[in-house]
């Protein structure tokens, strides 16, 4: 198995940190994202015809976005069902619900990152102000959830959509997005830092 | 709601703050600045009743004094090193922080009382301008009780956090249950949502 990776990608994090979780061992293929550009050469294209990061190929499978990969990674290898629970359709249904989320915390809380950190010209008001709107749903729903002592996102248990929401909301701060104001999003990423299997990632300071 | 041996940040006016909490549970408030490069404490760890800054290591204890420090091993520090301590005391769920040699005393509130909510509004916000639509009984400037129709008396205090707006703070008497922490917690947002539309 192999994974095109970069190592400041929160969304090659989310892989790279699943695969250790499930404790499957892949090589990594390290792409020159920046400055190189390298996932929009000629060569890279054939890979990914989106550009982008993450692929992950597991023998005939070639496989982009990094929800699908959580995916099929979860159905392939988690034997406990815990990661993507199939069995159980109302938490299927809210693990699809929040693993979508997850997309929108992609383009605002990392294109502001992308944007503070790597110089990328967009607009940066948009970015922060849309991670705002979102970033105060997760908050509403994490404090509900504690109120019925569901500790994760679709239920008891973490699964790919907890994975899927956590490194753009660990690193909204390196986009000048400041998280501190969100309690419950605060104590649930303090929780999935102590899943056994994670460590960081450059920008993540989570310390047990 | 700081859990035992953690920290986390906060903001009084513009003043930034590390908030603790030792093994011995008990709540401390410091500006949020090590004395050696200015790193934010709140990003430290803490061990017992000791703080160490994530940064070079300089670990002070709990009234402040900083005792390690990790490149001058055999040092015993200078008593003058240490971090900016604020008064803090908690009571009815909330920690109170004065920031200033003026600040109030907080007010007597008796009982128990759990945090609900603690929500992020982007404007300035005093008590005074918030459309409670319920009976409410003023503690101080920045405290009230209030009384909701159905359900369990709540306790609302007001944080300004100067340019980033306002944290409200709301507690419920120890015996509510997870349904009133929900009704109250539902209140609140739907709350936020007329102040933010209303200029």
């Amino acid at each position: 198995m192999k994974l095109y990776d970069y190592v400041l990608s929160g969304n090659c994090f989310k892989v790279r940190l699943f695969l250790k979780f499930l404790d499957v061992t892949c090589d990594l293929e390290p792409v020159d994202f920046f400055p190189g550009c390298e996932h929009k050469s000629p060569t890279f294209l054939q890979v990914n015809p989106l550009g982008q990061l993450p692929v992950l190929e597991d023998g005939n499978l070639r496989l982009y976005d990094s929800q699908a990969i959580l995916i099929y990674l979860a159905r392939k290898y988690d034997s406990s069902g815990q990661w993507y629970p199939v069995n159980d359709p109302e938490t299927l249904g809210r693990v699809a619900q929040w693993t979508a989320f997850a997309d929108g915390i992609t383009a605002t809380s990392s294109a502001a990152r992308l944007h503070d950190v790597l110089g990328y010209n967009l607009d940066i008001k948009a970015a922060r102000a849309g991670a705002q709107t979102l970033f105060r749903v997760l908050e509403d729903h994490l404090a509900h959830q504690e109120f019925n002592d569901q500790h994760w996102l679709a239920g008891s248990q973490p699964t790919i959509a907890d994975i899927a929401c956590f490194p753009y909301t660990a690193l909204a701060g390196d986009g000048g997005i400041e998280t501190f104001i969100f309690p419950a999003i605060e104590r649930w990423l303090c929780r999935f830092s102590m899943l056994p299997g994670f460590h960081n990632m450059p920008g993540m300071n989570y310390f047990t | 709601m700081i859990q035992n041996e953690s920290t986390m940040r906060s903001v009084i006016e513009n003043n930034d703050l590390a908030l603790w909490r030792g093994a011995d549970g008990v709540a401390r408030a410091w500006e949020n600045r090590c004395p050696h490069r200015g790193m934010r404490l709140s990003y430290g760890i803490v061990r017992k009743n000791r703080l160490t800054c994530l940064y070079h290591g300089w670990t002070f204890n709990g009234e402040g004094r900083c005792d390690k420090i990790p490149a001058h091993p055999n040092l015993d520090p200078p008593t003058t090193i240490g971090a900016k301590v604020y008064k803090c005391v908690e009571v009815g769920g909330l920690l109170w922080v004065a920031h200033t040699e003026n600040s109030s005393e907080p007010p007597v509130i008796n009982g128990s009382w759990i945090p609900c909510r603690s929500l992020h509004f982007t404007k300035k916000i005093a008590l005074s301008n918030l459309i409670a639509r319920m009976d409410a009984d003023p503690l101080n400037a920045h405290a009230q009780y209030l009384n909701p129709p159905d359900g369990a008396k709540m306790l609302l205090a007001v944080q300004p956090m100067g340019k980033r707006g306002t944290m409200l703070h709301l507690t419920l008497h120890a015996e509510a249950t997870r349904e009133d922490h929900l009704r109250a917690s539902r209140w609140l947002i739907a709350h936020r949502l007329t102040t933010e539309i209303i200029a």
